[in-house]
């Protein structure tokens, strides 16, 4: 399914820098992801995780640096992103469609991924009224729809239960065994073998008056 | 898959949002209804109040409709669309919604008011209608804040509909094309050609801006676009 080999880059960040008005959110940070491997993007609030993710997925300019990523990616953000009044069926249809995928493809590729996220399959309820950890499935499914090499998922978990957590980090072995290359914004780990590699980020040094580890 | 294709599919999910808004459109209906009603008993240029007040309507949907996707679109850039095919979608739903609105809301006017000529009256409110979308729309782009594009648009329709027709900035404001054609309808001598070329050119450039706002905001970098995507032509 996947092409990505475990030693190729799926995604390669080098020395990327970002500043929001004077503020150094990230400086010099680089970061690399194979096919098959999984990276945590750790670090506490404020030393640019979610901003090295929206760079890192092309939606964002850093001030300096280069990112280059094969394949397609697939992409979470921290935030649903999602249109309060289509039910979730309607979600994949619209997504689908970018994606090159027929309605009937799309429902069916996606009813699948939401059935593996414990999420209530057919459920009409239009996104607007499901519950936090209902929308964050929804968020993370779209991510996953059309069969992405490259998932880039910020905080994907936020708002699951203890048994959607569960099972998400045995999907997360899974992407691993299939080739993926996935990078997870994350600040809790179920164990440390979860991962291959822990990459922190810390407040750049010109803010915090310390020095970068 | 190709564009008009993507182009369907976001048409039909703009078409089941609007639809699903029905209690906001609904409001939005009555408020022009409600200015005209509310001067036609006596003011002869009722029609022109009520026609420019649809604005209100049309310009306060697209407003919705552009600031509801502003998270999601840069999301389905990212999947495969581009920017022109979101933006192309949602200007066809709510030209369609409102090309239906003005005439309902033309009817009901002839039927009262009687103007001088019918004809141009319901091309007076169409033509509200074509400026009104992309008006709403660039202040959805341009305008981050529901509240702040609102009131952008509550003034820019307020002033059309006080300010003396002969007046400079009159000319200037989105309106000012319709507006000649609905007082044209009460028999005022106007250039009819002048007056719709002035609305359409109007609306062709605030698709424009809008569209070069939403190019700006929704570009991603050249890693992340998708690969496999048809050429729009």
């Amino acid at each position: 399914m996947m092409d990505a080999s475990p030693s190729r880059a799926a995604l390669e960040a080098n020395r990327i820098s970002k500043q929001y008005r004077r503020k150094q959110v990230l400086e010099h940070v680089s970061l690399r992801v194979s096919g098959g491997e999984v990276v945590a993007l750790v670090g506490e609030n404020g030393s640019g995780k979610t901003t090295m993710m929206r760079i890192c997925v092309g939606l964002l300019r850093p001030d300096e640096g280069t990112v280059h990523a094969a394949g397609q990616i697939g992409y979470c953000p921290q935030q649903p992103a999602l249109l309060d009044l289509l039910s979730a069926e309607e979600h994949l249809m619209l997504f689908g469609a970018a994606l090159g995928l027929p309605p009937a493809v799309a429902i069916e590729t996606g009813r699948a991924i939401l059935s593996d996220l414990r999420f209530r399959v057919g459920d009409p309820t239009h996104a607007g009224e499901l519950s936090g950890g209902s929308r964050q499935k929804l968020n993370l499914a779209l991510a996953l729809l059309g069969d992405p090499s490259l998932l880039m998922l910020d905080e994907p978990y936020q708002g699951f239960d203890h048994g959607s957590w569960v099972s998400f980090w045995e999907h997360v072995a899974t992407w691993r065994t299939q080739g993926r290359a996935t990078l997870i914004v994350t600040h809790v780990l179920p164990d440390p073998t979860a991962v291959d590699r822990v990459v922190e980020l810390t407040v750049p040094a010109s803010v915090s008056g310390g020095k970068p580890r | 898959m190709s564009w008009t294709e993507r182009v369907r599919a976001a048409v039909q999910v703009e078409g089941q949002q609007l639809c699903r808004r029905w209690r906001a459109l609904l409001l939005l209906t009555v408020l022009p209804l409600a200015f005209y009603f509310a001067s036609s008993g006596h003011n002869p240029q009722a029609p022109v109040i009520g026609g420019i007040a649809l604005a209100f309507s049309l310009a306060g949907a697209a407003i919705f409709a552009s600031l509801a996707a502003r998270a999601v679109d840069h999301r389905l850039v990212l999947s495969g669309y581009r920017p022109i095919e979101l933006l192309l979608a949602r200007l066809l739903v709510l030209e369609g919604y409102g090309t239906a609105v003005a005439i309902a809301f033309s009817a009901v006017m002839i039927a009262k008011s009687d103007p001088a000529r019918p004809g141009l009256l319901i091309t007076g409110v169409v033509l509200v209608g074509i400026v009104a979308v992309p008006f709403g729309l660039m202040l959805g782009a341009l305008l981050p804040s529901e509240l702040e594009a609102v009131l952008v648009m509550i003034g820019a329709v307020g002033i059309q509909l006080t300010v003396d027709q002969m007046a400079r900035v009159a000319k200037l404001l989105p309106f000012w094309g319709p507006r000649q054609l609905l007082e044209g309808a009460l028999g005022t001598p106007i250039s009819t050609a002048h007056a719709v070329e002035t609305g359409l050119a109007y609306a062709a450039v605030l698709l424009a801006i809008t569209f070069a706002l939403a190019n700006r905001r929704l570009r991603i970098a050249s890693h992340a676009r998708p690969t496999v995507q048809p050429p729009i032509a």
